[in-house]
């Protein structure tokens, strides 16, 4: 039944831009993709029990990593994209060992701070970045054919559709085979009670880096997307707000299941686009719905049901009583 | 650089030294009391600086009096949050800090929807300079240094002299101990958010008698605020005091030596090296 639901899911979003009307909406989709993979990859550091809001920084790591590459020395997109991730996951490797001593929420500031200073560093290395103005027309991806049959040029939203899609699907494969796995396990177990697991012989700083590092490879390979899809970047692009965006999809879809993330991006992209008054007061509304959530529905979004059924039978043994 | 500039820098440093202790000090009282990061303290900061604004320039009252009132307005605000958002998860840091991450937003959100996105700005009745060994040292600056130091003494003469004050201290040290002697958490939680919120109103307040507010200048005072405490030692407030005064030195004069963004990203790149090698501060203690 699951698995019948993500093909039939799948094939869906293949055929979707045919019946989008007009690239905007196709541009709402892809950016839904883009969440997607944040959130969900947001969740992979969670479970090791830190909360890192370095997301933003990482992406844009990653966007300005890509655009050098391809700009300053001539290499293809399709190399400098995972060339990007690999560096972010590089940075966050070599920043995790002194930043995961920092436990809880002290992990979470020196995140937010080390956010500030990718943004900062952007705006003042001038003679690389352009400060802060940004780099101005990043070269879209080289054409590509696959089998001869399927060809993308890149010159409209719907081959960057695609390429998302991939990407998504791709990236979503990763982290559920990451979480599935041992290291997956273990994370958890690592999130459960720390110091137990280090008593039986897990290296826990070890593996709070892993999840961190690995984690954050996936902003960066969506920001070097992301910067060749607008063919723009600027040091605050992914600013502080953009984090916390990626902190509430994670958390009002449910941090507790692999599907909440997903769920979580998808609805909160897509429904302040049908409704304008929401899109007004975004902000205000998501952390609104944040904190409902935090307060009423702890699990999230992918919680609810379970929620429901359980207050069912005991809705029944109420009228019984009286 | 000429040794009058060099000293014209260290006492606008001073100003902001003053400025940053009163953020700090709020930010590690709610801290050591109620165990959280309330990091929508440069919110808290900013509504503080409207409330002047409104008394001032809207109203048409004095100054001090705006400062007052916007003291005991903001205080009001912060024992609200503390009994609907921030009590019903006390013992869960994590979800006081997303809760407190989402008051950013909403607290942002209501104050540029009322005021608008514009940035404010009020005349301050303080001015004049005077002349100490040939240096001008404008007013303005020198009453942030003097209230600073006033509310520092009588923070300081609150914790040691009465009973309340004596209960945070000992929250502070021991939760579950202090709970058992009969202290009333809630009540002093209350009174830590009400004298945390009231302190960041003043900052708020003077800082808008130097430069014009907006709905985003709390982000701001968040930032210098955490990095105060982190210098100065979690919960500390000696430790807070010497590091709003290090980091507001280095602030005024480092500027003057290069350019304000290198400065910033000083400052920032100093506390990232200082958690990671000397994680409970300057006034902190280990472990």
């Amino acid at each position: 039944m699951k698995r019948s639901l993500v093909g039939a899911t799948i094939v869906c979003l293949i055929f979707l831009p045919v019946f989008l009307s007009g690239p905007y909406y196709t541009h709402v989709f892809i950016l839904t993709m883009v969440n997607i993979v944040l959130a969900a990859s947001l969740r992979l550091i969670n479970l090791s029990g830190q909360m890192s809001l370095a997301h933003g920084g990482m992406m844009t790591i990653g966007a300005y990593t890509s655009a050098l590459l391809v700009m300053k020395a001539g290499l293809s997109f399709w190399a400098a994209m995972p060339i990007s991730g690999l560096a972010t996951a590089l940075v966050a490797y070599i920043i995790g060992y002194p930043f995961v001593r920092l436990k809880g929420i002290y992990f979470s500031i020196v995140t937010i701070f080390f956010s500030e200073v990718v943004v900062l560093t952007a705006q003042q290395w001038q003679s690389l970045t352009q400060g802060a103005a940004g780099i101005f027309g990043i070269p879209r991806p080289d054409p590509v054919s696959l089998f001869g049959i399927l060809h993308a040029d890149f010159s409209s939203k719907v081959d960057f559709y695609y390429l998302a899609l991939v990407l998504m699907l791709l990236c979503l494969l990763i982290l559920y085979a990451v979480e599935k796995s041992r290291i997956g396990m273990i994370l958890r177990g690592v999130q459960q009670a720390d110091s137990l697991a280090e008593s039986v012989g897990i290296d826990t700083t070890g593996f709070k880096v892993l999840a961190f590092s690995v984690g954050s490879f996936f902003p960066g390979v969506l920001g070097a997307f992301y910067s060749h899809y607008i063919s723009a970047i600027n040091p605050d692009a992914f600013a502080f707000l953009f984090t916390i965006y990626i902190l509430i999809y994670m958390t009002v879809g449910g941090d507790g299941r692999f599907l909440g993330p997903i769920l979580g991006a998808a609805v909160l992209t897509i429904l302040p686009e049908v409704s304008r008054p929401l899109k007004a007061f975004e902000p205000f509304v998501f952390a609104a719905v944040l904190i409902a959530v935090i307060f009423f529905v702890p699990e999230g979004m992918v919680g609810l049901p379970k929620m429901l059924k359980r207050a069912k039978p005991s809705s029944k043994e109420g009228a019984a009583h009286a | 650089m000429s040794t009058a500039a060099l000293a014209q820098s260290v006492l606008n440093g001073l100003a902001l030294s003053g400025i940053y202790i009163l953020i700090a000090l709020g930010l590690t009282l709610v801290m050591s009391i109620m165990g959280i990061v309330q990091v929508a303290h440069g919110e808290i900061y900013m509504i503080g600086a409207y409330s002047v604004y409104y008394v001032v320039a809207v109203l048409g009252g004095n100054f001090f009096l705006g400062i007052v009132v916007s003291t005991l307005f903001v205080g009001g605000i912060g024992v609200i949050l503390e009994r609907l958002c921030f009590r019903p998860f006390r013992g869960r840091p994590d979800r006081a800090f997303t809760i407190s991450i989402a008051l950013i937003l909403i607290l942002q959100n209501v104050v540029l929807a009322l005021a608008g996105g514009n940035p404010r700005s009020f005349s301050s009745p303080i001015t004049g300079v005077v002349h100490v060994l040939g240096i001008a040292i404008s007013w303005k600056r020198l009453i942030i240094v003097i209230v600073g130091c006033g509310l520092l003494v009588a923070l300081f003469l609150f914790i040691k002299l009465t009973r309340t004050g004596q209960a945070m201290l000992a929250i502070s040290q021991e939760r579950e101990g202090a709970a058992l002697q009969g202290m009333n958490i809630d009540r002093i939680s209350a009174t830590a958010m009400f004298l945390g919120c009231g302190l960041a109103a003043v900052a708020g307040g003077f800082i808008g008698s130097l430069f014009s507010i907006s709905p985003t200048m709390g982000s701001f005072a968040l930032m210098k605020g955490i990095a105060v405490i982190i210098l100065g030692g979690l919960g500390s407030i000696p430790g807070a005091v010497v590091g709003g005064l290090i980091l507001g030195l280095v602030d005024g004069v480092l500027p003057a030596l290069t350019t304000t963004h290198i400065a910033g990203l000083v400052g920032f790149a100093a506390i990232i090296v200082i958690l990671i090698f000397r994680p409970q501060g300057i006034g902190g203690h280990a472990g």
